[in-house]
């Protein structure tokens, strides 16, 4: 027998078991009272949400239509293939393998990013597939637990234009979005670039709910209470731009195989008819699965066709710059009508600034028709000494240069525009001087500017001296029936008055008529004005610049033409801007021999108009 | 006195209740319309079956004589790790865990059965070795490793739960063989530290703190107290380490997802969610049978096995669940009262390893179905679906209605 100390011990410790199990057993039994009597009010939605699950339903995105509302953009249904990891079994694999036509490697693959991602919410597994295998799929989803389909829609471009850098592209939203905007869900395509970013709210649209009954694999039983509480997704609104879908197809051909940007305006309303950078990317590789072989090639090609010339590129304006210089001149009262600047190929200040000829006596409107660079480096060293570099700058800021305009489409640059703090922080205090500023009356030197922003200050000067604000976007159609315009700024610039400008405008159309735009861009029917211009490159090729609006008297579009390396702007930008107008007006092409010059040859400089003879000049007003 | 008059009567109907209980549940579960045509839908018959030989087994084992199980203690002990090596090698996987062994077109989980051999085995050896036993090191560390061994077979076939339960088995061995409380109570400290750290590490802290004063009362020793304090302090900043550092970020979600499984109700807190659900949503009367929608569209995962006291919560409601409760705790009251009362040291021992066993059980099922601990794949003892399990716990319960049945001629062989 056992001692006597051993024998308590082992009933005492049986007895402690014993309470124990009763502790034990009371808790348990409070827990279960705990849930089924205090919590009960608790989980009793919960179990109904269980067996009638809310679906969302993605909404159809927007439709973007052009100025005559002709459709840019819709959307086309495409089919996706999910996967759930936890429910999902690895012998489903070689079935899946033989219908989708993958690999079992590939789906493996595809298995574990899924994975990586959650084994308990369902990812797409296969984008895009084909209706083959989309029903295939379908019938067999039975026998493949935790694989699932759904129709999609991705966007689609019926229209001849491309316009990648006006309407955008769609990507995938990341994880930090779908945390800031819990309207998004993984898997989601949300606007990227262009006005499918700056509109995404508006084209995005609500999605819908709907209440099936499901079992636990997620099959759907039937619509709870006959759809009752269902709510359909709300349609994304539809956007009207003033695009003008002929000139931007016809902007895009012109432009192929250039390096540059082209805006189209309504100078009036500021409305962009049509808006091109080039080289350009095929907004239709984009559109759905992203070809990644593609993706690769448009982000490593060195002339970056992702990046959009025409907001972004920043060159001097050189002599389309100009005019604003004129109407600046009259305002600080350096120049009247009647004065007029000997010109003998140059101006000398210090240095030696060179013209392109000796125009001998010139007053404004034959400085701008025959592009005298002596009257503006006369006029700049004047401005600088009497006005200031600062009120200069703030002058030309009224045009829209050396800000943003407020363009609807996302990251537009500032552009150039220096005054003295400018200077002070590139070449410090006291170290720069007016042989930087005469530069700048010729729109050379330390400034900058986008077509975008030229083509804002040609608007000023064609429709009066009114800064206006571009738009891509006109209005916007919502789902309900009702629309909403797009309110932008139009404003009285107060310091131009009717007549220098009409003075200027003069002599913009005279150098159409008469002056370095009379080869390309004087039409037979329509009165253009306008201004080439050519920017000084050191780094290889001139740039070529072209500014104009037409009709002369009541301006319908203003149009800002920049070619990259084009040479000049009188035989690379001016023939463009020429036969665009030529489609805006006529509907038609009549000189359909500039096509082929444009597409044909990418402009390359003519060495006759090159020649200047450098001489030390002498100034007379 | 009659035959039948000695027979524990209380004990058996209570095991035939709980059991049909289950039945009842189990049915549930696997005859719903959204379960034709699916493996688990013989699943009742074939319970039906077990109990039918359930009962065959406790009727048999009461014409046993009590001194065969001692005497075949080691033989079926040995045997049964046998069978479990066989298994590990032979074995067929089944969600995730290999401990099946295919016998003769059955599937036998061998683990059940080394549960049983277990037990007979470590009583045996600590009640046999009467002279020596008091307080002996060497005993202690015999019977920890006869506990042992099965853990490392069991984990090998990564059957977490079972493996638990042999872990949990070993202090409450070791109570009886005569190693001082303390030193008991220094072998679960570990456990009990980091399931509290992971929930939160004040927690964890204040568990530290409580053991050591404990720990210093029963044994009074300052420099041991001191040590086992910085031991507790190294296992907290130990499991936060591990936590944070060493863990996955979706492994640390998993373990986490217990301490708040509504954070995520689709991630990794899903099963939590859905079996509190099924459970809180049954009210106090339930949703009536058949009529849960947890189980019937099948939200709820293993609903037959692990999660059927969800079925009995969701369509039973709190009548049926504090029913399963009492009568399991009755079940289990009657056999610690019985071993209490009994005499001979071997028998007492069998009936309270075995009581643990189910009380262990009970533990890890409810906590895990309930959410108030990680989920942990253990069938409730007589309810869940399963052969092996409930056969292994029937044969036990067997035993012990052997060793009350047969008192009176255990005198013979003391």
């Amino acid at each position: 027998m056992r001692n006597k100390s051993s024998q308590i011990r082992s009933t005492v410790s049986i007895r402690v078991l014993q309470v124990v199990v009763g502790i034990t057993f009371i808790i348990l039994l409070g827990r279960v009272i705990q849930l089924q009597l205090i919590e009960y009010d608790t989980y009793s939605p919960i179990s109904q949400r269980n067996s009638i699950r809310q679906e969302f339903i993605s909404p159809a995105r927007g439709l973007v239509y052009d100025r005559h509302g002709k459709l840019i953009i819709d959307n086309q249904p495409t089919f996706t293939i999910t996967i759930t990891p936890i429910n999902f079994n690895r012998e489903s694999i070689p079935l899946l393998s033989n219908i989708t036509g993958y690999t079992p490697e590939e789906i493996e693959e595809r298995l574990l990013t899924a994975r990586r991602y959650s084994w308990h919410r369902s990812s797409r597994l296969f984008t895009e597939v084909s209706f083959e295998v989309f029903s295939k799929i379908q019938e067999n989803l039975w026998r493949m637990p935790g694989i699932g389909h759904q129709i999609e829609g991705i966007r689609n471009y019926p229209a001849t234009v491309n316009g990648s850098h006006i309407f955008g592209y769609l990507r995938e939203v990341n994880l930090n979005e779908i945390e800031r905007n819990p309207s998004y869900r993984l898997g989601d395509k949300a606007g990227r670039s262009g006005i499918e970013q700056t509109y995404e709210d508006f084209l995005r649209g609500e999605v819908g709910t709907q209440y099936v009954t499901v079992n636990a694999f997620g099959q759907e039983i039937n619509q709870f209470d006959a759809g009752r509480h269902n709510e359909p997704p709300l349609k994304g609104s539809d956007v009207h731009t003033s695009i003008d879908l002929e000139l931007q197809t016809l902007a895009e051909e012109l432009m192929r195989g250039k390096v540059g940007g082209l805006v189209a305006m309504d100078p009036g309303t500021g409305g962009i008819l049509a808006l091109v950078s080039s080289p350009d990317f095929d907004i239709n590789m984009l559109a759905g699965r992203i070809d990644a072989e593609y993706w690769r090639q448009v982000n490593s090609d060195s002339l970056t066709p992702l990046f959009n010339r025409a907001i972004t590129s920043i060159q001097p304006p050189g002599s389309t710059f100009k005019p604003i210089m004129g109407l600046i001149g009259m305002e600080l009262n350096i120049i009247t009508p009647q004065t007029t600047v000997f010109c003998n190929g140059g101006y000398y200040r210090g240095r030696l600034y060179r013209c392109t000829a000796e125009h001998g006596n010139q007053n404004l409107e034959q400085s701008i028709k025959n592009s005298c660079n002596t009257y503006y480096f006369w006029m700049m060293n004047h401005i600088a000494q009497r006005g200031g570099i600062n009120v200069w700058k703030n002058m030309v800021d009224d045009f829209g240069l050396g800000d943003r305009t407020g363009i609807d489409i996302p990251n537009e640059t500032r552009g150039i525009i220096p005054d003295s703090s400018y200077f002070n922080r590139a070449f410090g205090v006291n170290r720069w001087g007016i042989g930087d500023l005469i530069n700048l009356g010729v729109g050379q030197g330390a400034m900058g500017a986008s077509p975008l922003q030229m083509a804002v200050a040609t608007s000023v000067i064609a429709n009066g001296g009114y800064r206006v604000q571009p738009h891509i976007v006109s209005s916007i159609s919502h789902a309900d029936g009702s629309s909403e315009f797009n309110s932008t700024i139009k404003e009285r610039i107060e310091w131009i008055k009717p007549g220098p400008l009409s003075l200027v405008q003069r002599g913009m159309r005279a150098a159409v008529t008469d002056g370095s735009g009379r080869f390309y861009a004087n039409l037979t029917d329509v009165e253009v004005a306008g201004k080439t211009g050519t920017a000084q490159n050191p780094h290889g090729e001139n740039h070529g610049w072209f500014i104009a609006y037409a009709p002369y008297d009541d301006p319908k579009i203003a149009i800002a033409v920049l070619i990259e390396q084009g040479g000049y702007g009188s035989t690379s930008a001016a023939p463009i801007a020429g036969l665009l107008m030529e489609q805006f007006f006529y509907g038609e092409i009549r000189r359909p021999w500039i096509i082929d010059q444009v597409i044909r040859r990418p402009p390359a400089p003519s060495a006759s108009a090159a020649a200047s003879t450098p001489t030390i000049q002498t100034i007379t007003d | 006195m009659s035959w039948y008059r000695q027979i524990d009567w209380i004990t058996f109907l209570t095991w035939l209740f709980i059991s049909v209980i289950g039945l009842v549940a189990i049915y549930s579960a696997t005859q719903g319309p959204l379960h034709q045509g699916t493996n688990i839908q013989g699943n009742f018959t074939k319970q039906l079956l077990y109990i039918c030989i359930g009962i065959v087994i406790l009727i048999i084992l009461h014409f046993t004589a009590p001194r065969t199980f001692q005497q075949v203690s080691y033989l079926g002990y040995g045997f049964a790790l046998l069978l479990s090596i066989t298994t590990i090698f032979l074995g067929v996987e089944v969600s995730g865990e290999k401990n099946w062994l295919p016998v003769f077109g059955f599937r036998l989980q061998t683990s059940e059965f080394l549960k049983v051999a277990t037990i007979l085995a470590v009583a045996n050896f600590l009640t046999s070795r009467r002279e020596n036993q008091a307080g002996t090191f060497r005993t202690a560390v015999t019977a920890t490793l006869m506990l042992f061994i099965p853990v490392v077979l069991i984990i090998i076939q990564s059957d977490t739960g079972t493996a638990l339960v042999f872990m949990a088995l070993i202090p409450i061995m070791l109570l009886w063989s005569g190693v001082p409380y303390g030193l008991c109570l220094l072998m679960v400290s570990p456990v009990i530290i980091g399931y509290l750290t992971v929930i939160d590490y004040v927690w964890g802290l204040l568990a530290a703190v409580i053991i050591t004063a404990t720990f210093f009362f029963l044994e009074k020793r300052p420099l041991l107290t001191f040590g086992t304090f910085f031991a507790s302090i190294i296992i907290v900043i130990g499991v936060q380490v591990g936590l944070h550092d060493v863990l996955q970020p979706h492994q640390r979600s998993r373990i986490e997802a217990f301490a708040n499984p509504a954070l995520d109700p689709r991630g990794a807190g899903w099963n939590v969610m859905q079996a509190k659900t099924a459970i809180g949503s049954g009210g106090i009367y339930g949703k009536g049978f058949m009529q849960g929608t947890q189980t019937q569209l099948r939200f709820l995962p293993e609903q037959s096995t692990d999660f059927i006291f969800c079925v009995i919560g969701e369509e039973g409601g709190l009548i049926s669940t504090s029913l399963v409760l009492i009568l399991l705790g009755l079940l289990l009251m009657r056999l610690l009262g019985q071993a209490a009362a009994h005499k001979h040291p071997f028998a007492q021992l069998f009936i309270v390893g075995a009581s643990s066993i189910y009380l262990i059980h009970v533990v890890i099922n409810l906590g895990s179905a309930m959410g108030l601990m990680p989920v942990i794949g253990l069938p409730l003892p007589f309810l869940s679906y399963g052969g092996s399990s409930f056969l292994a716990n029937t044969i036990m319960l067997g035993i012990c209605m052997n060793f009350f049945y047969h008192q009176r001629d255990f005198s013979i062989y003391s």
